[in-house]
C-alpha cells in the first residue's frame, strides 16, 4: 500500500489540474471572503444628502462592524459561516472525481494494475494520496484567509489578534471532514461512472443545484427532515456553523443537524465513498 | 515468506514447464462468447504467438490471464499462480492493447509511477529506457510521443520488473515497417534465454519470424495449437486417380490409413514428397488412371485462413 501511495503521490502532485484547483481555491477564498466585502465596505456608495443624520450614524456602525468581521481575530467566523469554505467543497468533488475518474479516461488503471499493487493496494495508494491533498487544501483555505485577513488589518490599521490555536485547530478538523466528504463522493462518483466527466457533472449538480432545491422545498413531514438531515450540505453547514457569526448584526439560521452529529455523519460518509469505491473497484472487470 | 522458500526448490525439481495454463477458460458477454473453453498451454522460455484475427479473443484472453477480467468459467494459473494475484504479478510485464499512460507526465516520471506500483528500484528506468532506445525523448511528456513512442514506452513499462513472464498484445500495431521490424527484432533478443514471451497477432509473418510455438483463436476457440512448421502442415502430395476410392485404398496401404485424406475429388497424402515416383508405379500397375501428381505443400497462409474459417485479416 505505501508503495502504491508513492506512485500516487507522484501523479496528483505532477498533475497540472490540481494546482490549478489549488489557485482557483485560493482564489474564491480572497474574492468571495474578503475583497467583494471589503471593497463595499471600505467604499459604501453615495449617500443622498438630504439623508438624516440618524440613518447616516447606523450605516456607519453598519460598515464598521462588517469590516470588523474581515480582521484576523474573527478569521474562522467569516470563512465558515458565511459559507465561503464550503465553496471549496466543489473543488476537492472535482479533485476526487478526478483522481478516480481519469484512470478510466485514459486507460491506464489496466497499465497500472498489471505493474502489480493489487486493486485494495492501489485503491488504499489512491485514497490515502487524495486524503492527504484535502488536507493540503484546508490548510491553503485557512492560508488563504489569513493572509487577506491579515491584509485588511494592515489595511484599515487595526490591531492583529489571532484566534487561538485550539479554534484553529477545530478549523482545520471541520475542514477536513467537509472535504473529506465531498472529496470522496467525487471519488465514488469517478469509481462509479469509469470517467470524470460524467462524475464531476453530477457530483455539481448535485452540491449546487440539488441539495439547494431540497432545503428550499416546502414539505413538512418527518421522513422528509430525516432525508434533509442526511444531506451533505446540511451536515455541511452544521458543522460551519460552531464558529457563530462574523457580525454581531446577522445571527447564523439554527441549523437542522446538531454539530456532534453532523461531523459523525460526515466521517461515516468518507468511510461509506471509500468502500463503495473498493467494492466498485473489485468487482468489476477492467476493460 | 517462509511458504515461498519451501516451495522454490521444489518446484525447480519438478521443473515445472508450464508458465501459462488455462482450463476451459471462458469469458462470456451477454450473448457473445468472446473467448470458448479455451486451453492454453505455454512452457517457460519459448516466444508462444497466439495468432487470430480481429475480434477472436486474444484481447480477452491476456486480460484474463492478468487478472484484469473475471472468466465466466473455466481456470488459469500463470507461473503457479491465481491471475491479478501480486505474486504473479511480480514476475510478469505486460503491455495489453493499446499503451496507455498518464499524457501529463515525462516517459521518464510515467515509468517511476510505474516502477512505485512494482517496487522496482529507480536505476532500472534509465535501463529500460535505452532497451527500447527512448532515453533521447525520456523527458518529454506521454501527450507529445508519436505512436511508435508510445508503443516503445509501453514495453519498456513491461520490461521493468525484468519479468519472467512478458505478455505483449499486439505490440507493433501502427507501426511503420522499420518500427516493426524493430519491435520484432526487440521481441526476439527479449525472448532468448529463460524468458517467456506470450505475443498475440493477427500478422503471420509476424508470427512466423518470431514464435516458437503457435496458438490458432478463432471465434474464441482455440483452434490449432503446435510448431509454426506443423500448423504449416506437413509436406504431401496431391493425387488425382480414377476410380478415387480404389486409389485411397492402395495410398492407405502405402502411407498409412491416417495419412490419406480426400479434398474435392483428390487425394492428399501427408507423405514425403520424394516417394511420388513409388506411388505412381503402384497406382499404375493397379490399372488406375493417373491424372494428376504434385508436392503439395499448405502456407501458413492456407492454413490461417483453412483453420479460421476463412476469415480475412
Ligand atoms: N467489454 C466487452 N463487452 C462486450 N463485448 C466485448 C467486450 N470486450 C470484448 N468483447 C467482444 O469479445 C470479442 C473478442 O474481443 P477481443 O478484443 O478479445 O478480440 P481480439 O482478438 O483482441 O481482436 P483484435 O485483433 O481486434 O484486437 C469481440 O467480439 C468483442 O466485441
Ligand atoms: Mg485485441
Amino acid at each position: 500500500m505505501l508503495a502504491s501511495f508513492g506512485a500516487e503521490l507522484l501523479k496528483i502532485r505532477k498533475r497540472p489540474a490540481t494546482w490549478i484547483l489549488a489557485l482557483v481555491w485560493f482564489i474564491l477564498i480572497v474574492l468571495f471572503g474578503y475583497l467583494f466585502t471589503y471593497s463595499f465596505a471600505a467604499n459604501p456608495p453615495d449617500r443622498p444628502e438630504d439623508q438624516p443624520p440618524q440613518v447616516q450614524q447606523q450605516e456607519e456602525a453598519f460598515n464598521e462592524q462588517i469590516l470588523n468581521g474581515l480582521l484576523p481575530e474573527n478569521l474562522l467566523e467569516n470563512l465558515f459561516a458565511n459559507g465561503v469554505f464550503s465553496l471549496g467543497a466543489a473543488i476537492v468533488l472535482i479533485l476526487g472525481a478526478m483522481a478516480a475518474g481519469s484512470e478510466y479516461s485514459w486507460g491506464t488503471m489496466k497499465t497500472s494494475l498489471t505493474q502489480r499493487p493489487g486493486r485494495l493496494g492501489m485503491l488504499s495508494g489512491k485514497a490515502l494520496a487524495l486524503a492527504l491533498f484535502i488536507v493540503l487544501f484546508v490548510l491553503l483555505g485557512l492560508a488563504a484567509g489569513a493572509m487577506s485577513s491579515y491584509t485588511v488589518a494592515l489595511l484599515e490599521d487595526a490591531s492583529i489578534n489571532w484566534p487561538p490555536l485550539e479554534e484553529l485547530a477545530k478549523a482545520a478538523g471541520v475542514g477536513v471532514l467537509t472535504f473529506g466528504a465531498w472529496g470522496f463522493l467525487g471519488f465514488a462518483l469517478g469509481m462509479l461512472f469509469r470517467g470524470t466527466a460524467l462524475a464531476i457533472g453530477l457530483g455539481l449538480a448535485w452540491a449546487l443545484a440539488v441539495e439547494n432545491t431540497i432545503a428550499l422545498l416546502p414539505i413538512e413531514s418527518d421522513w422528509w427532515e430525516s432525508f434533509r438531515r442526511l444531506t451533505l450540505g446540511e451536515n455541511t453547514s452544521s458543522v460551519g456553523s460552531i464558529f457563530g457569526s462574523p457580525n454581531p448584526s446577522f445571527s447564523i439560521p439554527e441549523t437542522l443537524v446538531e454539530p456532534e452529529r453532523a461531523a459523525i455523519t460526515l466521517g461515516l460518509y468518507v468511510a461509506v465513498f471509500a468502500v463503495v469505491s473498493l467494492v466498485l473497484l473489485l468487482r468489476r472487470d477492467v476493460t | 515468506m517462509a511458504a515461498t522458500v519451501r516451495q522454490e526448490p521444489q518446484e525447480k525439481e519438478r521443473g515445472t514447464p508450464l508458465v501459462v495454463e488455462t482450463r476451459g477458460l471462458t469469458k462470456r458477454y451477454g450473448r457473445i462468447a468472446a473467448v470458448e473453453s479455451l486451453d492454453l498451454t505455454v512452457r517457460r522460455g519459448e516466444v508462444y504467438g497466439f495468432l487470430g484475427p480481429n475480434g477472436a479473443g486474444k484481447t480477452t484472453t491476456l486480460r484474463m490471464l492478468l487478472g484484469l477480467i473475471r472468466p465466466t468459467s473455466g481456470d488459469a494459473r500463470v507461473l503457479g499462480e491465481k491471475p491479478g494475484s501480486p505474486a504473479g504479478l511480480g514476475k510478469v510485464g505486460a503491455l495489453v492493447e493499446s499503451p496507455a499512460f498518464y499524457p501529463y507526465l515525462s516517459g521518464q516520471d510515467n515509468l517511476r509511477v510505474m516502477a512505485r506500483y512494482s517496487g522496482v528500484r529507480s536505476p532500472r528506468i534509465a535501463e529500460v529506457l535505452e532497451r527500447v532506445e527512448l532515453s533521447g525523448r525520456a523527458k518529454d511528456k506521454f501527450r507529445k510521443y508519436s505512436l511508435g513512442m508510445k508503443q516503445r514506452l509501453g514495453v519498456a513499462a513491461a520490461l521493468l520488473k525484468d519479468p519472467d513472464l512478458l505478455v505483449l498484445d499486439e505490440p507493433t500495431n501502427g507501426l511503420d515497417p522499420k518500427g516493426m521490424a524493430d519491435m520484432r527484432d526487440l521481441i526476439r533478443r527479449l525472448g532468448k534465454g529463460d524468458r517467456t514471451v506470450l505475443l498475440s497477432s493477427h500478422l503471420l509473418g509476424e508470427v512466423e519470424q518470431i514464435c516458437d510455438r503457435v496458438g490458432v483463436i478463432s471465434k474464441g476457440s482455440l483452434v490449432a495449437e503446435g510448431s509454426v512448421a506443423e500448423l504449416r502442415g506437413k509436406q504431401g502430395l496431391l493425387v488425382r486417380a480414377e476410380p478415387t476410392e480404389e486409389a485411397a485404398q492402395i495410398a492407405e496401404k502405402l502411407v498409412g490409413v491416417e495419412e490419406v485424406a480426400e479434398l474435392g475429388g483428390a487425394l492428399r497424402l501427408t507423405t514425403d514428397p520424394e516417394r511420388a515416383a513409388e506411388i505412381n508405379a503402384k497406382l499404375v500397375s493397379a490399372g488406375l488412371r493417373v491424372s494428376e501428381l504434385r508436392p503439395a505443400g499448405q502456407s501458413l497462409e492456407e492454413a490461417f485462413l483453412e483453420l479460421t474459417g476463412g476469415e480475412t485479416v
